[in-house]
């Protein structure tokens, strides 16, 4: 297991009660696969990725990076060297070029990178699918599609082995969809990542290896 | 793309924020550097004239307390003489390079002439005591007045330690009274020591007895010369003070002493009545001495008189050339105040002005910065790329300003002095003080003419430094918005 969830409890205060969003939750998951999180709109998926990606922290339950507690492991040192996140609205920043985005990472990340961070970095873009004169211009003038396929490089310009999505194709009409969906499932059987998105599309629930559904606070394996 | 790399890829990127920031700096950089200018300038000019004041101090009598005094207070008003042993013990400070206490007297001559004037050549004649000459003792051996440049010493040489301690007949004279009286280093001069007696009734004078006070020459001085404007409003005082000067007679002070005291003793045998008072109150004629302190430098004249005014008897005080100071450039000081109030209120407007500026960019900016955040990026390198960013503006702003304002400031002082100038004719009253001789007379004009706005390094790096430093710190306030960022509720 890269990654595993354990007892996992979060909740909001609401008044005087405390509303669980998410309770004792278990879940494991392997490098090579592709998984997919299903749930209903305020089931509390982004709220286990929040967890599952350090930006946020449970109010009990460890969260195990290959078998190491992330809280050990350090939540900030955690989130440059070990896992890529991808958020539904993109979150590049908009001043910066496609490629310049895609550097940021690399310069906080500790993890080895090759000498010639441009190249890897256009390399990595032109894989995605953004050639090198959109990888030129600045991310706020290419398409949301093309903007997704930034943000999915960034994830990966640091080397991580843990992809972590947060609805990446909730802006994006369908073709773009199947488009990144291809993406992440040649990063997970290819290139053996472990790749996490969250999602309430059934059709790419379909196409991933593994589904959980989300339930009052609880993940149970789907299908 | 370190943290440094993005920070000025910012700046070059989003060029109106740059430049709205770069506007606001300049603004306020040319009223913290003008003001800066202005104190820099009454600085020079508080230096500059405190030199040319000089150095000088004295203990004297507080003229000014004792007017102010009520009558009661007037007639139990006991003065005491400075104790020589005081006088000594103030001479020992640190502050003081040398020192002298002196004693003077006049006397007359029957053999030499004294020096009248320029082109004055009749001598009229009369019966009654003569005092031409001014006998000037000496106790510091190389002559105070001398090394402060008073006079200088043109032919022989000053005087040695032993006859000062001997009180040897030695003498110092101008130059003058040797060419009028065809006296030459070595030759004698002779001064009489009269003692007339004095009727009451009669209000006549008459001589009782007297002594010759011969004295070798052993140096020949010359007053340093003053130019004086013709038809300057000081000429008549100056061609006074100048013939006083060159009947001046520099002598070991025990030979002003030992004249002194003989004149009042053989004085006292011709008046009983004031014998009597005498021989009550043990007065003595030779316990008043006037010191004069040389200062190391003119900045020393305040910590000397705060160290020496608890060690005073009452009714004393301690007068510096410095003094004079304080009531001629009133219009730089004010003026000095003027800019301190303005670059404080500056400083104050800045921090806030660029607090809230930066603190609005930042919110603007709330996203990208959350961006770093949930990258991993250690949030001290976050505060680090928008310091970087702003410091990086500012010193283009700052450098900018470093010359406006200086080219502000020159065109302000000019109108506020010229304002002030017209405001300020009148000094106090004005109290006759032993330092008179030792203090050049400077002018408003002289203090308008050494007050310049300059752009030196001591003005540009204090610049720089209050600069940076005031933006450094409005900076700094806004950056503890980014410590509380949370990178989930921003990014999810
Ligand atoms: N800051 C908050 N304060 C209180 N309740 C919150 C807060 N944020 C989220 N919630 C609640 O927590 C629950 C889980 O939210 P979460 O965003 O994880 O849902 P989600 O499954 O991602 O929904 P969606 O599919 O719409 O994105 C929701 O009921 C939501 O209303
Ligand atoms: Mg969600």
């Amino acid at each position: 297991m890269i990654l595993e969830a354990k007892e996992l409890n979060y909740f909001y205060q609401d008044g005087d009660s405390r509303r669980y969003v998410l309770k004792d939750t278990n879940v494991g998951f392997e490098k090579g696969k592709f998984y997919t999180i299903l749930g209903q709109s305020g089931s509390g998926k982004t709220t286990l990725l929040s967890l599952l990606s350090a930006l946020d922290s449970p109010h009990s339950g460890n969260v195990l990076f290959n078998e190491q507690d992330i809280k050990k492991i350090g939540y900030e040192k955690y989130r440059r060297n070990n896992v890529g996140i991808i958020f539904q609205s993109y979150n590049l920043i908009p001043a910066f070029t496609a490629v310049e985005n895609v550097l940021v990472p690399m310069a906080i990340t500790e993890n080895e990178i090759p000498e010639d961070q441009k190249t890897v970095a256009y390399n990595l873009l032109d894989y995605i699918g953004i050639v090198k004169s959109k990888a030129d211009r600045p991310v706020n003038k290419l398409s949301g599609g093309e903007q997704q396929r930034v943000a999915i490089a960034r994830a990966l310009a640091t080397n991580v082995e843990l992809i972590l999505a947060d609805e990446p194709t909730g802006n994006l009409d369908e073709e773009m969809e199947q488009e990144i969906i291809d993406i992440f499932k040649k990063l997970a059987h290819e290139h053996d990542k472990c790749v996490v998105v969250v999602t309430h599309s059934n059709e790419i629930a379909q196409q991933s290896d593994q589904t959980f559904m989300l339930q009052k606070g609880k993940l149970s394996a789907y299908e | 793309m370190n943290f440094i790399k993005r920070g000025f890829l910012s700046v070059s990127r989003k060029k109106t924020k740059s430049l709205i920031l770069l506007a606001v700096i300049f603004i306020l950089g040319n009223v913290i550097s003008g003001s800066i200018s202005i104190q820099q300038a009454t600085d020079n000019v508080e230096t500059s004239i405190k030199e040319r004041l000089g150095a000088a101090a004295t203990v004297e009598l507080d003229y000014e307390k004792i007017d102010q005094m009520s009558e009661e207070e007037h007639m139990n008003l006991e003065i005491s003489n400075l104790d020589l042993e005081l006088i000594k013990q103030i001479g020992e400070l640190s502050y003081v390079k040398y020192y002298d206490y002196s004693f003077s007297t006049w006397l007359g001559s029957d053999t030499a002439n004294s020096y009248l004037g320029e082109g004055v050549e009749e001598r009229y004649e009369y019966d009654g005591p003569s005092y031409d000459f001014q006998l000037k003792g000496v106790n510091y051996a190389p002559v105070l007045d001398f090394e402060e440049g008073i006079g200088n010493l043109l032919e022989g040489r000053a005087f040695e330690d032993q006859e000062v301690e001997n009180g040897s007949s030695v003498a110092i004279i101008s130059k003058k009274l040797a060419e009028i009286n065809d006296l030459q280093i070595g030759d004698n001069i002779t001064f009489t020591n009269s003692v007339y007696s004095y009727d009451y009734t009669t209000g006549e004078e008459k001589l009782e007895t007297s002594r010759d006070v011969i004295l070798e020459v052993i140096g020949l001085f010359n007053p340093t010369s003053v130019s004086v404007e013709e038809g300057d409003r000081d000429q008549g005082m100056f061609d006074y003070m100048n013939m006083e000067y060159q009947n001046t007679v520099y002598v070991p002070n025990e030979v002003v002493i030992s004249e002194v005291t003989y004149q009042f003793e053989e004085y006292l045998k011709y008046d009983e009545e004031y014998a009597a008072i005498v021989e009550e109150e043990g007065i003595s004629m030779t316990d008043y001495y006037i010191p004069i302190f040389v200062l190391n430098s003119p900045e020393d004249s305040r910590s000397f008189a705060e160290e020496v005014q608890p060690l005073l008897p009452e009714i004393y005080k301690v007068s510096s050339s410095g003094d004079q100071y304080d009531s001629i450039a009133a219009p730089v000081e004010s003026m000095s105040k003027l800019a301190g109030y303005v670059l404080l209120i500056a400083v104050v407007a800045t921090v806030l002005i660029i607090g809230l500026v930066v603190l609005l960019f930042l919110r603007d900016r709330k996203h990208e910065l959350g961006i770093y955040l949930s990258l991993g990026e250690r949030r001290a390198r976050v505060v680090g790329q928008i310091l970087l960013e702003v410091m990086v503006v500012a010193l283009i702003g700052i450098t900018l300003s470093l010359f406006t304002g200086n080219l502000l400031a020159q065109g302000i002082s000019e109108t506020l002095l010229n304002a002030e100038n017209t405001q300020n004719q009148y000094h106090d009253m004005i109290y006759y003080s032993e330092l008179d001789a030792y203090q050049t007379n400077v002018t408003m004009d002289d203090v308008m003419a050494s007050y310049e706005v300059k752009l030196d390094f001591s003005y540009i790096l204090i610049f720089y430094i209050v600069g940076l430093l005031t933006i450094l710190v409005s900076t700094i306030i806004p950056l503890i918005y980014i410590v509380r960022l949370n990178p989930k509720k921003i990014m999810m």
